[in-house]
């Protein structure tokens, strides 16, 4: 038998059963082979074993305080939970509960660098009821009180597989130093399965002390290992239990969605009221200003004809564009073409759009009327920002419905490179169209790249 | 009659700007300034010194009360320079700031009133010499907020009426006339009105700014 290593990998010559065999072991795997002993060998020497041990203490002092305290509060609560005073001991362990979590998410951040995401903060109705309906509806305190109870299990397996483990292989190696007195030393939890007594070849002895040390040595490279694992539960368990639900998050989102709505209408609103203000309004005062000049021309003895004709040719050309403003105005805030359906909407549009435009509409279920303001809206947008910033030569609408969605999308053949921020401000613009989408459930897509095409996809339900 | 008046405008709104400017200088009145924001009518009411100036409320950059706060300012630094602002709704709040300290020399009209050309003409006239001019949509709205007052609440119906009348600057002519009462008839309710207000005896016109004053305080 002959082995060699070479570029190549580990070369293994041998003879068996009479016939000459070669066995390779390439060199990546010697590599992978290398750097996971390296691994194993190094791991009891760096911080992190170390640190996820304190964690497991700490975190495990923390259960057992968590634990006696819910177990008592609730016990208590519930023996009087007929009275008032049971059900506000039950909402005391609630809200007790979500500190006991963010104790827990504290230890995580500072021994695992595992960063929870903090739920929002407990805001109770006002009044001593409020505070107690509010507590009993706080998701957060319950997720706690669930996590406490699942824990248990789980500290308690850490402790038989991954502590005991460390316990086990300090005392093997600390076994030379005291004198090998016992005969043979137990190991605690998992390693008491296979203390090194029943394998060791003698009773006592230099050779049995040296083997229960060689023991120890193996299991302080495998402590942390176990460790490991029982930590990756508890993460796992933690980052879906202390960490804002999904329930939380939706309302959050929902929230936040529902604010910009809000936002967004009063600017609409705002919005109409200058347009009102320094259009029509003024319009409609300079046309009552030259009438009234015009009437009061007339009342005069001496009539000045030409001053009353100009000043009447200007009131009627005033009352022709007051007319105008106010229909585009009117169009801004509810487009007439669009109570004929989307499709006709969207035709008037490409129709009307300073670019040539090329439309298709694919629709089966005529959606509900804010969902085809909102599309209408968006493709008119869309268009405007195509005709101002992209330098395209055309562009193409799809309105396409996907099931119980409608995707739209609006590509032009321009320069590229547009980005919600920089076009427009909050509440116009291509991020005010985000807000917009985003109030139905929507999402908005932008595929910009430096150079062209853009492609804008809307997606949003078909019913708001 | 009214060749010697110089009037400033600001207003945002071009168009009402221009036919502010041509009614104006139709009926004689010299226009010295017609600009746009608060900062260029300040400088023009610094350069040319007009007899009045005709401010909209609402101009750039804010478009809220810039021409309020331009004339508050401008009060300061010109006693003497008639203000009439002028806008398309009426503010209570702003009234009140603007006759915090003297009503002479004020007026406040809705945008509107331009329509009746004589009475938007006496209106400035009045304001230019030193009266004052108040929208009746202001007299109304300080009513409304006065019913409650207890200075006021000793006048008379008709006091109450002529008060209101005194307070948009009209004479004691004009009262009459507005009223269908003869105007010693008018004077009487205005001696009455100095009495209930506990008005300290002073040359008539004091008296009827410190009345009107009052009312618009409460």
């Amino acid at each position: 038998m002959r082995a060699d290593v070479d570029d190549a990998g580990l070369r293994v010559q041998m003879r068996f059963r009479g016939r000459e065999r070669v066995i390779m072991v390439p060199q990546a795997h010697l590599d992978h082979f290398r750097g996971t002993a390296r691994k194993i060998l190094r791991e009891p020497f760096t911080a992190r074993p170390w640190r996820e041990l304190r964690f497991f203490v700490l975190s495990g002092a923390l259960e057992c305080l968590a634990l006696a305290f819910i177990l008592a509060t609730m016990g208590a609560g519930a023996f009087l939970a007929v009275t008032f005073l049971g059900l506000s001991i039950i909402a005391a362990s609630v809200r007790g509960a979500r500190g006991i979590g963010g104790w827990h998410r504290g230890l995580a951040r500072r021994f695992l660098d595992e960063e929870i995401a903090e739920p929002d903060r407990f805001v109770a109705r006002p009044g001593f009821l409020g505070w107690l309906q509010s507590a009993f509806r706080d998701r957060t305190g319950w997720r706690v009180i669930a996590y406490t109870f699942v824990k248990v299990p789980i500290v308690l397996f850490g402790a038989w597989f991954a502590f005991g483990t460390w316990l086990s292989a300090f005392r093997y190696l600390l076994y030379p130093l005291t004198g090998g007195d016992a005969a043979s030393p137990h190991g605690f939890g998992v390693s008491a399965i296979l203390p090194p007594g029943y394998l060791s070849v003698s009773d006592g002895g230099f050779l049995h002390t040296l083997f229960v040390f060689v023991s120890g040595v193996v299991l302080f490279f495998l402590a942390p290992w176990t460790m490991r694992v029982v930590i990756h539960v508890d993460r796992w368990l933690m980052r879906n239990l202390l960490a804002p639900d999904a329930v939380s998050e939706r309302m959050r989102s929902l929230e936040a969605a529902r604010a910009h709505t809000v936002d967004a209408s009063a600017a609409t609103l705002r919005r109409i009221e200058r347009d009102l203000h320094d259009g029509t309004q003024a319009q409609l005062v300079a046309l009552a200003m030259r009438l009234g000049q015009a009437k009061e021309k007339l009342a005069a003895g001496d009539v000045d004809v030409e001053g009353v004709r100009r000043l009447v040719d200007e009131a009627h050309s005033g009352a022709k564009e007051a007319i105008i403003e106010l229909r585009d105005l009117a169009r801004g805030i509810h487009p007439p073409v669009l109570d004929t359906g989307l499709e006709g909407a969207l035709a008037t549009l490409a129709a009307r759009s300073a670019l040539p435009a090329e439309l298709t509409v694919t629709l089966n279920d005529r959606p509900t009327p804010a969902i085809e303001a909102i599309a209408y809206f968006c493709v008119a947008e869309l268009l405007a920002n195509v005709a101002q910033h992209a330098h395209a030569l055309r562009a193409t609408i799809s309105c396409v419905q996907h099931g119980r969605w409608l995707r739209i999308a609006v590509r032009d053949d321009g320069r590229g490179g547009a980005q919600p921020s920089l076009v427009g401000s909050s509440s116009s613009g291509l991020s005010g169209l985000a807000d917009r989408v985003q109030a139905v459930d929507g999402e908005l897509h932008i595929v910009s790249p430096i150079g062209g095409p853009t492609v804008v996809n809307v997606d949003i339900p078909l019913h708001a | 009659m009214n060749d010697t008046i110089r009037v400033a405008v600001a207003e945002d709104s071009a168009i009402l700007r221009d036919g502010l400017v041509q009614l104006l200088a139709d009926r004689g009145f010299e226009i010295v300034a017609a600009v746009s924001d608060p900062a260029a009518l300040e400088a023009a009411i610094d350069r040319d010194c007009p007899d009045v100036a005709v401010v909209d409320i609402r101009m750039p950059p804010t478009f809220t009360d810039e021409g309020l706060h331009a004339a508050i300012r401008l009060r300061e630094r010109h006693p003497e320079l008639g203000i009439l602002l002028f806008s398309q709704y009426i503010e209570t709040r702003y009234a009140a700031q603007l006759l915090a300290r003297d009503a002479a020399g004020i007026g406040y009209l809705l945008k509107d009133r331009v329509a009746d050309v004589s009475d938007f003409v006496d209106a400035l006239v009045r304001v230019a010499s030193g009266g004052t001019a108040l929208d009746p949509e202001v007299i109304k709205q300080l009513v409304g907020a006065s019913r409650r007052s207890e200075s006021l609440s000793g006048l008379s119906a008709r006091e109450t009426q002529v008060l209101s009348l005194m307070a948009e600057g009209r004479s004691n002519s004009a009262i009459a006339t507005s009223l269908v009462i003869s105007e010693g008839a008018v004077e009487k309710h205005v001696a009455n009105i100095f009495t209930k207000l506990d008005l300290p005896v002073s040359p008539g016109d004091h008296r009827r700014v410190l009345a009107v004053l009052r009312y618009l305080d409460s």
